[in-house]
């Protein structure tokens, strides 16, 4: 049996190794044989993240403490940088040695997000042999896989914030090569830069809140910066400290104001909005919050910002979603908002195991609606329009059948996996509601609300493209037909996982169990919850159901029998201008180019015409000079050996003159 | 054999092989065979000098002796294509004779050693320079080097005459702890033997020889003109004027310091000027010897954390690695009757020799002093030392502004190494060089960019081994009575390195005034102890 700290690292390090014996070896040997390394180190890095789990539950059996550390190799040791203080002084925080080990560390938490990881990209990889066959860059496609999924694991089982940095940046070129992977597409290039510049917006937040988390903590260690969390509690470094975290996770995770590069990111190919851009990376910043949950323990404000935010970002990418005609995007939207809502739950504090259970079904069933996206379009010849699709019903049997149940379990029906998680998730909020009111009571209703909005969105594509009338664009050629095998394996298993798992964590309580272990999660014992009655639990769980189902009625009363009904909606929405505001998208976008693309353009312009015409002539001018003295001082170098001599006793007259005057 | 030449034996080892070689090859004129012999001489040395005190560092005697042998090695590989002509025996022998003298001017123990052993250097190079090529150009070069290291031999000799005039002694250690009768004789010594050390190493204004010289001979001469009689006139400025006679002249720093300005810029900008690839790496050897007179410099005054020695001989090792390896890639990509002069023959070498393109690349970024290569750390280290001199306001202030001048003349020098580099990787090729330079120069360019990678990515072993304050070295006992002799000093005790009273309290990890270079070295330090 290997140990936990071999398995620890060989999670991340097998797909590394796998994407770099790809890159080496795809464009000339293995070419068609590409995924062949990937898919083996997925899976051998999914069993690792399987045993992995059970040794740290055997500890947590044996009531020891489960966290597997593995320290690869010290980074930075740099001793103290000043002096000590002066006697009598206060030692002032933050001057302590700089010491940055890479070391991983494997506790509860990292391990579930092992394994969601590992299994949702082995699935991926499968789906993608068959999706990605014939491409150009079929090897690249998988290198990068690999070289994505080293980043996420790695990410995840990071031990300090700096190497949690490292990866962070990891996961997010990874994006940007896999947004771009189709780049000589303008709009694919375009998205990726956009991702790359919006997710740095956030970045700058996280760097910032690295940095005041060193001068305020003077340790980047996880444990050594948790420890000492509760000193500083109240203190305005930490919630400004929480507030740049977030603002970092809101990057990566797409919250509101900085999710506009999600939705331009599924020019990516769908495999990879699958795994990146909806299953795993997006959720590193949920992640983030999860684990820092000792420092937002201890910042109500920063709780409230988390909570307010995300719930805001789950109504919005809710109602965007409604209106789009893309089905990637309405899945990208619904992204937005399943995200909000996990940070609702992050931001409620108790819910953080709720908002990670919601991590984990939601990769499940989301990758599944992306991956039945992707089988659709490759049938339809890449087309993904829901107003050109139409009755697929019985040509894509399998495809049907999975996408059906990925959106009841993303509607939240009853017994379907996105249910139980959802319901975790409304029922802290609840709690906190009922214990604080005010901000969480609005957020709570909200999120109600949602429960509407997502049963409408998740069930109107899957109408109008199952049902109805036949439509086949003509792109599809004679090609609209069931995915291959390698493509539809992967289906029904996420079908299964997005069907079971919920329930099954649910019942067995072994996520909640496994993850109340984790030593982030300590803190939350020492708070006194608020008290709920478990019939609230129920009474929480049938209404929201109840919710999700009226969603779904309305949708099928809507688009199931062809009529104006539609048309009359939307219409009586636009009296408001509801419609066109959540058609636009609320004209976040064009709203970003006028006031910050635009300005700062100009700018950048000017700063170009001057650095070429102002900055650069001086420079060239001052670089002319050095050349101008040689120039001036190559005469003596004549090549007479009598002058030399004579140079030198001067020389030697000068330094004797020197010496003795 | 007695007990007191034992320590000798590598260098004796050098000078019979070479007198061997001399004498046999008059008779016996199989070209091939005397490289061998000499490369065996050289590991010959090298097994007696380890064998003699192994794994000892920190001695600045044996680290240039180390560094002489490996310099040779390095050399002689560069040289190894046999001549067209019958010179084969003689290039090797003199070849040996120099690495010996280097290597003797490290330890002698008296100025009179002291000389001869330069001399030893001045007189097979000489020889050299005759034997490398067979034109005009060729004999003036030689006979400029002739003239003008005969008239530097003198007015070094006469300087050390000044010195046994003022200390009444020839004995190094004598002369550092005697109190010397005339203040001015001692100047004066010092005044000259410093212009006649400059001509070694050409610094401005004894430098004029290198250019035309370097030009008028081959690659391999060039190669060794621009480390071996360096290395020698540092390691002896080194030995007098920071080890010797710290006492006697307390603005010497002054002196040198403007000296290394002077040198530094007066090279750099006379590089931009150049077409010739060996004439501009002359003037590069020439503003390379301006950033270890800098070195030289902090050395001579109290430097706290920052250790100017040191800084100096890690500095020479990179310059030396760099230049040889340069010099090896362009003789390899010769031949014997075409040889590649001109940076444009170097034109689009990133097309047709990827490989020896990649070897000089990585040998100038080194000497332009881009990280992480060597060349790198030479220069942080020259220029922190220069930052963190422990001196009076006014000389500190001094030594800011050369820190200043020396990296804007770092970011000039960069303007011709990157020259280099853009012919070879953007310009067009105009033909192919024919590479047929042998195998020794490759291995020797391959081998240097390997170092220069190497303690790029790993300075640490290199800065230790060159770390010149750990030890003490008090003089070997043997032959102490005995009055003046050869002696070798020999290292004792060995100690960690301290922190300054100033800060000594408590947990010396915690306490000490960290600037980098202290950092760096105490990490590489403790690393190199686990």
């Amino acid at each position: 049996m290997l140990s936990a700290k071999t398995l620890l690292i060989l999670v991340p390090a097998l797909p590394l190794a796998a994407a770099a014996v790809a890159a080496a070896l795809g464009p000339r040997v293995l070419r068609g044989r590409s995924h062949l390394p990937v898919v083996a180190a997925l899976a051998a890095s999914f069993i690792a993240a399987v045993l992995l789990v059970y040794q740290l539950q055997e500890r947590i059996d044996l009531e020891e403490k489960p966290v597997a550390t593995a320290t690869l190799w010290s980074w930075f040791d740099a001793p103290r940088s000043m002096p000590p203080p002066a006697e009598g002084s206060v030692e002032t925080p933050g001057r302590g040695d700089f010491n940055v080990s890479v070391s991983l560390r494997a506790d509860p938490l990292t391990a579930v997000m092992f394994a969601m990881v590992a299994c949702v990209s082995l699935l991926v990889a499968i789906y993608s042999i068959g999706y990605m066959r014939g491409d150009a860059g079929y090897w690249r496609f998988f290198a990068y896989t690999g070289l994505f999924v080293f980043a996420m694991t790695a990410l995840v089982a990071a031990d300090n914030f700096i190497l949690l940095y490292v990866f962070w940046e990891l996961v997010g070129l990874c994006s940007y090569l896999l947004i771009g992977f189709w780049h000589e597409r303008p709009a694919a290039a375009t998205a990726a830069k956009k991702a790359f510049l919006v997710n740095r917006i956030g970045d700058t937040g996280f760097a910032l809140g690295i940095f005041l988390i060193w001068t305020t903590f003077g340790t980047l260690d996880f444990e050594g910066v948790f420890s000492q969390a509760r000193e500083h509690a109240g203190d305005w470094r930490l919630t400004a400290i929480c507030l740049l975290l977030f603002c970092g996770a809101c990057g990566k995770s797409a919250q509101f104001p900085l999710h506009v590069w999600l939705p331009d990111a599924m020019e990516g190919p769908t495999p990879v909005s699958a795994l990146i851009h909806a299953a795993t990376m997006v959720t590193a910043g949920v992640y983030l919050v999860a684990r820092c949950t000792p420092l937002f323990a201890e910042a109500p404000d920063a709780q409230i910002v988390v909570a307010a935010v995300g719930g805001l970002t789950a109504l919005l990418g809710a109602v965007v979603a409604i209106t789009q005609t893309d089905l990637k995007r309405i899945l990208a939207y619904s992204t937005i908002s399943h995200l909000g809502y996990m940070f609702v739950a992050a931001g409620a504090l108790y819910g953080v195991a709720a908002g990670v259970f919601h991590l984990i079904t939601h990769a499940f069933f989301k990758a599944l609606l992306f991956l039945g996206a992707g089988s659709i379009m490759h049938a339809a010849g890449g087309v993904i329009d829901i107003r050109r699709l139409g009755g697929l019903r019985r040509r894509m049997p399998v495809t049907f059948w999975a996408y059906l149940i990925g959106c009841l379990s993303i509607a939240g029906v009853a017994p379907f996996s996105g249910f139980w998680s959802k319901e975790a998730i409304l029922f802290e909020l609840h709690g906190r509601s009922f214990a604080e009111g005010g901000v969480y009571l609005l957020l709570f209703l909200s999120t109600l609300l949602g429960v509407v909005l997502i049963a409408f969105y998740a069930f109107r594509p899957f109408f109008t493209v199952f049902f109805g009338e036949e439509k086949i664009p003509p792109e599809a050629g004679d090609h609209m037909h069931e995915s291959p095998p390698s493509m539809t394996a992967p289906l029904v298993v996420l079908a299964f996982g997005s069907l079971a798992i919920g329930g099954y964590f649910e019942w067995t309580h072994g996520l909640a169990d496994f993850l109340s272990h984790t030593p982030s999660f300590d803190c939350l014992k020492r708070l006194d919850r608020p008290e709920i009655a478990a019939a609230d639990k129920w009474r929480i769980g049938l209404f929201g159901s109840a919710l999700s189902i009226a969603g779904i009625a309305v949708v099928a009363a809507l688009y199931l029998r062809p009529g104006k009904a539609v048309e009359r909606l939307t219409r009586a929405m636009n009296v408001f201008g509801l419609y066109s505001l959540s058609y636009g998208k609320f004209f976040i976008d064009p709203l970003y180019d006028a006031l910050l693309v635009r300005p700062l353009l100009g700018i950048a312009r000017l700063a170009a015409w001057l650095d070429r015409r102002v900055i650069d002539s001086a420079v060239d001018a001052v670089g002319r000079a050095p050349a101008l003295i040689g120039a001036a001082v190559r005469p003596v170098q004549n090549g007479l050996v009598q002058l030399y001599a004579l140079v030198m006793v001067l020389g030697v007259l000068v330094l004797l003159g020197i010496m003795l005057l | 054999m007695t007990a007191e030449l034992r320590p000798l034996l590598p260098e004796i080892v050098l000078i019979v092989a070479a007198v061997a070689i001399y004498i046999g090859g008059a008779f016996l004129p199989a070209r091939g065979t005397w490289r061998w012999i000499a490369a065996g001489a050289l590991i010959a040395a090298t097994v007696l000098l380890w064998n003699h005190n192994p794994n000892a560092s920190g001695d600045l005697a044996r680290y240039v002796r180390w560094f002489a042998l490996a310099a040779g090695g390095l050399l002689l590989s560069l040289g190894a294509k046999p001549l067209r002509f019958d010179g084969t025996p003689e290039y090797v022998g003199s070849l040996l004779l120099t690495v010996a003298g280097l290597m003797l001017a490290a330890g002698a123990e008296d100025i009179i050693l002291l000389f001869i052993s330069l001399e030893l250097i001045s007189i097979p190079t000489y020889v050299l320079l005759y034997l490398g090529r067979n034109d005009a150009a060729a004999q003036e070069s030689a006979a400029k080097y002739f003239f003008l290291g005969v008239l530097s031999s003198a007015i070094l000799l006469y300087g050390f005459s000044f010195l046994y005039g003022a200390t009444g002694s020839s004995e190094l250690s004598a002369i550092s702890t005697a109190s010397p009768s005339f203040a001015v004789f001692a100047r004066l010594a010092l005044a000259l033997i410093f212009a006649g050390l400059c001509f070694k190493t050409a610094a401005v204004p004894f430098h004029f020889y290198a250019p035309d010289v370097y030009q008028g001979t081959t690659h391999a001469n060039a190669a060794l003109l621009s480390v071996v009689p360096k290395a020698a006139g540092f390691v002896v400025m080194a030995r007098i004027l920071v080890q010797a006679a710290p006492g006697m002249e307390p603005y010497s720093w002054a002196i040198v310091l403007a000296a290394a300005l002077l040198t530094m810029t007066f090279g750099n900008v006379m590089a931009l000027w150049q077409d010739d690839f060996r004439r501009l790496l002359a003037y590069s050897s020439i503003a390379q010897a301006g950033y270890m007179l800098l070195a030289l410099a902090v050395a001579l005054v109290p430097s706290g954390e920052w250790d100017g020695l040191g800084a100096l001989w890690f500095y020479l090792t990179t310059y030396a690695a760099a230049t040889i390896g340069a010099f090896a890639a362009m003789e390899r990509l010769g031949r014997e009757d075409h040889r590649l002069d001109a940076i444009d023959d170097l034109a689009g070498l990133g097309r047709t020799r990827p490989a020896t393109a990649a070897a000089m690349a990585v040998c100038m970024f080194s000497l332009a002093g881009i990280p992480p290569l060597a060349g790198f750390w030479g220069k942080l280290l020259v220029f922190g030392g220069a930052l963190n001199v422990e001196a009076p306001a006014s000389a500190r202030w001094w030594f800011a502004v050369a820190a200043v001048v020396a990296v804007l003349n770092a970011a000039v020098a960069a303007a011709y190494y990157l020259r280099i580099v853009a012919a070879m990787y953007f310009r067009i090729p105009l033909a192919t060089p024919p590479a047929d330079g042998g195998r020794g120069a490759w291995f020797a360019a391959v081998a240097c960019a390997a170092v220069v990678v190497g303690a790029g990515f790993y300075p640490g072993p290199l800065m230790r081994a060159g770390d010149f304050r750990q030890r003490q070295t008090p003089r070997l006992d043997v032959g102490a009575e005995r009055g003046p002799s050869i002696l070798f000093r020999q290292e004792k005790t060995t100690a960690t390195p301290t922190c300054p009273t100033a800060w000594s309290g408590g947990d010396e990890k915690s306490s000490c005034p960290n600037t980098l270079a202290y950092c760096l070295r105490r990490r590489l330090y403790y690393r190199g102890r686990q």
